[in-house]
């Protein structure tokens, strides 16, 4: 048994798995985790496919920076909030899985009809991975791919200096309604009542 | 390598479908935004199988560029979030329906 | 002097432009100016004659072009006036009759709070009335034709805040409508069947001999008459003709002198004019001759008996013209074009001359028009009673008056042509046409007085042009005293054909004789009914009453129309407008409003405001896109 056979099967279940998983968790950080363990996963796949660095990159940057993100505003928001099951829009859920399965079918479909599914199994990687995949891909990231790679520098820079301007705090903080402060000084702009909104029933789209 | 590529492939469409899914079903703005994240590793997933599947490295570089943009957008999605949350006290994504008839 | 002829229509219209926007400032003075204008046109008018008579014989047409009008594909039309024998006839008598009756209205109409306004639109009458009388072409007459009777709205209805006279107005124009657009049909297969608008192509190429040979055409033979009915059927309208009469009654109810230059001496004679102008066609087609000389024969007798049972003095002169041309078409059926001409010149003297005596009788009367409230007039009005008297003589066709010469010829004609039937008729009616004069002049002018008011001469404005017009009433016959040698005959031979001798029938002088008996025998018969009080006529007129009201209502032809026509189109209007605009028309247009209101409140639920459902329709819009591609590839 080659190893990556071994590899694959055992990583694709949990990586699907744990999509599906987190799907359905009604905590948002326990769906933040099981993403985590999805990421692991599909990094692991990537070794698989022979691309080391972008393995790394993935739990570094994706799993490591991204998620952690995400907990940190999971927490902000609350973290013991439970989503409610009820689903309000009529016909939203039906439809979603219907477009779900028409979705895998059609690329399936696609699949097979470009590949094939017993194509035999590629050879190998070396010629291109010459010198190891990170110089190899440093050689291409610098010649032939430059003028993208310094425009997505700008684009951080851009989104770094969005987030700032997004999340900062106005001069006249919005108190928080368990903040507020009874007195002569009247905050200029009462917030938005609370989760008291219920969204009506309403007809979905289609 | 004994897998055959459509295998991956398989596997990168089922995660782009969960995460279709979910971005339609869930209510958590959190969550929905996680699910989109899903999606595109499925497609960086796709990618890094056909850069295999041609031998070639473009798509790795492709799957790289795709990473950073996502790293990106994360960012400035979760100050929208956090933006929307202050005023409105909900991560409930069917709260913010103003533009309603 | 021949190529200014274009003064004579200008000088008319520049006073129209005038008096329209200075009119209010000018105040007294637009009479004068207006009048001046018309006498000017009158005068280039007549040099104009001169230098036409002065012409040889045969080469008497002048075409004078202004401009090129209508250029489109192969149809042209230019802005050509004519100057030949019979336009500058009709011209003179447009501008004489009309100076005087223009010098008329300064008296009469003063006072009046539209006074500009009113010679404003008297000049334009008489410029559209040139127009149509000097056009070369059957475009530039129509032109003038439809602006008469424009005119002739504007005029009937000056005083438009009375009811009676705003519908009169309406009347009028609505049924001359009604031959104009046969008319115009009539012009359109000229232009289709002969090539041709103009009438130096037009007329010669279609000319019989007056020897009653027509050179065979490469027309089918009915075109000729298609098209001569056509343009009779304008004429009918515009003349007052039966069956499209019974407008001019009722057109009375305009200013007087409205009625004398329109209704008597100058828009009622297009008709004639029209019929003369292009009696080719009817040459060429002796049905239509025949249509032409029943239909005047008939409306003369009709007219003239319908005119002996009128009360208002106004309304014995409109049936009386209507009678009058109806004997001018009788002579133009007859093939005697001259004598309808003759008639036609004649009469614009002496009915003028009657209408604005009856303005004059108004004007003292306080705008009193019921013969059986006035009476005994000539001791009050002296001058008014002479001149009428004039008037009515040369209507009736006593010698030495126009209307002997005229009227007799045209009696002459039916006899001399064989049409003893028609003789007979025509007769009759001038036996009427004398008696309902009699009976006019008896009961306005002398015996008792029944008046309520004291009556007065008028002033010299108005007695001046009274004079002449009874000058020309009393003289002008001898314009074509001898009918086949006389000065107008022989003047609108190049255009008209020659008189041809007679050749049948009772001679020349015996039906003279014949003529003044019988007008002589009216005017007895007249003057012990109404002049004499002998007979006690109001007695007698109850006793025959349903007789007298058939006649007075005009055999009740009105009333007919009124039950058949106008009812039915007034139910039909009310339907129209109440049934169909308001609940299908209106209906259907708010109906599309509710539709699209209907559909947008339908399809605005699609904005649901959820994040997820638009979220949805995207992910099922790319799954649609995908399938394509994917059954493509």
């Amino acid at each position: 048994m080659a190893a990556d056979w071994i590899v694959f099967w055992v990583c694709a279940p949990i990586s699907i798995g744990s999509a599906i998983a987190m799907l359905l968790q009604r905590n948002a950080v326990h769906a933040a985790l099981f993403l985590v363990i999805n990421l692991f996963t599909v990094a692991v796949l990537y070794l698989v496919l022979g691309a080391p660095f972008l393995f790394a990159v993935q739990i570094i940057v994706y799993a490591g920076a991204i998620m952690v993100l995400f907990l940190f505003v999971i927490m902000l928001l609350g973290v013991d909030r439970e989503e409610s099951l009820v689903e309000r829009l009529r016909g939203q859920r039906t439809i979603a899985i219907l477009l779900g399965l028409g979705v895998v079918g059609e690329i399936v479909f696609a699949i097979r009809a470009g590949l094939g599914f017993a194509t035999r199994a590629p050879g190998g990687f070396e010629a291109a991975n010459g010198g190891g995949n990170p110089q190899a891909l440093g050689r291409l990231l610098f010649r032939t791919y430059f003028l993208p790679f310094e425009v997505t520098s700008i684009l951080l820079i851009i989104a770094a200096v969005a987030a700032m301007v997004l999340a900062r705090r106005r001069v006249r903080p919005d108190p928080l309604p368990e903040h507020r402060v009874p007195g002569p000084v009247e905050p200029p702009e009462p917030p938005e009542p609370a989760a008291s909104l219920e969204p009506r029933e309403e007809e979905p789209v289609g | 390598m004994r897998t055959p590529i459509a295998y991956f492939l398989v596997v990168s469409a089922a995660l782009f479908t969960i995460g279709s899914v979910g971005v339609l079903v869930r209510k958590n703005a959190l969550v929905i935004f996680m699910s989109v994240e899903l999606q595109l590793n499925a497609v960086n997933l796709a990618l890094v199988a056909f850069s295999r599947m041609h031998g070639a490295l473009d798509g790795q570089v492709l799957a790289f560029f795709s990473m950073v943009v996502a790293a990106a957008e994360v960012v400035v999605g979760l100050a929208i979030i956090v933006s929307v949350y202050r005023r409105r006290q909900s991560a409930n994504v069917d709260d913010v329906n103003l533009l309603k008839w | 002097m021949l190529k200014q002829i274009w003064l004579v229509p200008a000088l008319p219209l520049a006073g129209f432009v005038v008096s329209l926007f200075a009119g209010k400032r000018l105040g007294r003075y637009a009479g004068w100016l207006a009048s001046a204008l018309v006498v000017a046109a009158f005068g280039v008018a007549t040099a104009i004659f001169l230098d036409l008579a002065s012409l040889p014989d045969t080469n008497r047409l002048v075409v004078r072009r202004l401009y090129e009008w209508i250029a489109v594909g192969g149809f042209h039309v230019a802005v050509d006036l004519r100057v030949d024998p019979l336009s500058m006839t009709m011209a003179l008598v447009v501008t004489g009759v009309g100076a005087v009756i223009h010098v008329y209205s300064i008296g009469y109409m003063r006072g009046d709070p539209r006074y500009g306004r009113f010679f404003a639109y008297m000049n334009l009458f008489v410029f559209f009335m040139l127009t149509l009388v000097l056009a070369e072409n059957f475009l530039l007459l129509y032109l003038g034709w439809e602006g008469v009777g424009l005119c002739s709205y504007l005029l009937i209805g000056f005083w438009h805040e009375r009811p009676a006279a705003a519908s009169a107005a309406k009347k009028a124009f609505v049924v001359t409508r009604i031959g104009d657009t046969f008319m115009l049909i009539g012009i359109a297969l000229t232009f289709l069947r002969l090539g041709s608008l103009d009438f130096n192509q037009v007329l010669s190429a279609s000319v019989c001999r007056s020897n009653g040979f027509c050179p065979p055409t490469s027309q089918p033979p009915g075109v000729f008459t298609v098209i001569a009915l056509l343009l009779f059927a304008g004429a009918i309208g515009k003349s007052a003709q039966v069956p499209l009469h019974v407008w001019l009654p009722d057109a009375m109810e305009g200013p007087t002198p409205v009625s004398a230059l329109i209704h008597a001496a100058t828009m009622v004679t297009a008709g004639v004019y029209l019929v003369a102008r292009t009696h080719v066609f009817f040459e060429n087609s002796g049905v239509a001759l025949t249509v032409v000389l029943v239909v005047g024969l008939i409306t003369a007798i009709y007219a003239a008996t319908v005119a002996l049972a009128q009360d208002d003095f106004k309304r014995v002169l409109a049936w009386s013209t209507i009678s009058q041309l109806g004997f001018m078409f009788l002579a133009l059926g007859l093939r005697a074009y001259w004598s309808a001409v003759f008639l036609l010149v004649t009469h614009a003297f002496y009915k003028a001359l009657l209408f604005l005596s009856a303005g004059s009788v108004m004007h003292a009367l306080d705008g009193e028009t019921d013969l059986k409230r006035m009476g005994g007039l000539r001791r009050t009005m002296p001058l008014t009673a002479v001149v009428c008297s004039i008037g009515a003589l040369a209507l009736a066709g006593i010698p030495p008056f126009a209307g002997f010469f005229s009227k007799d010829d045209v009696l002459a004609a039916a006899n001399q042509t064989g049409h003893v039937l028609a003789w007979v008729i025509a007769l009759a009616a001038a036996f009427f046409s004398a008696l309902y004069m009699a009976r006019l002049v008896f009961l306005a002018f002398f015996g008792e007085d029944r008046t309520e008011r004291r009556a007065h001469e008028s002033q010299p404005v108005m007695t001046v042009p009274l004079v002449l017009l009874a000058i020309g009433a009393a003289f002008g016959g001898f314009l074509g005293a001898n009918e086949t040698r006389g000065l107008l005959q022989t003047f609108l031979a190049p255009v008209l054909g020659r008189v041809p001798e007679p050749t049948q029938g009772l001679s020349g002088h015996t039906l003279a004789g014949i003529s003044v008996g019988v007008a002589a025998l009216a005017i007895v018969v007249g003057w012990l009914v109404y002049g004499s009080g002998r007979i006690d006529w109001v007695a007698l007129r109850v006793r025959l009453s349903s007789l007298h009201r058939f006649l007075a209502r005009g055999w009740y032809v009105d009333d007919a129309y009124g039950a058949v026509l106008v009812s039915p189109g007034k139910a039909g209007s009310a339907f129209l407008a109440y049934v169909v605009d308001a609940r299908v028309v209106d209906g259907a247009v708010n109906a599309t409003g509710r539709l699209v209101r209907w559909l947008a409140s339908v399809g605005r639920r699609v904005q649901t405001g959820f994040v997820r459902n638009y979220a949805l329709a995207i992910f099922l819009g790319a799954l649609a896109l995908l399938v394509y591609v994917g059954f493509r590839v």
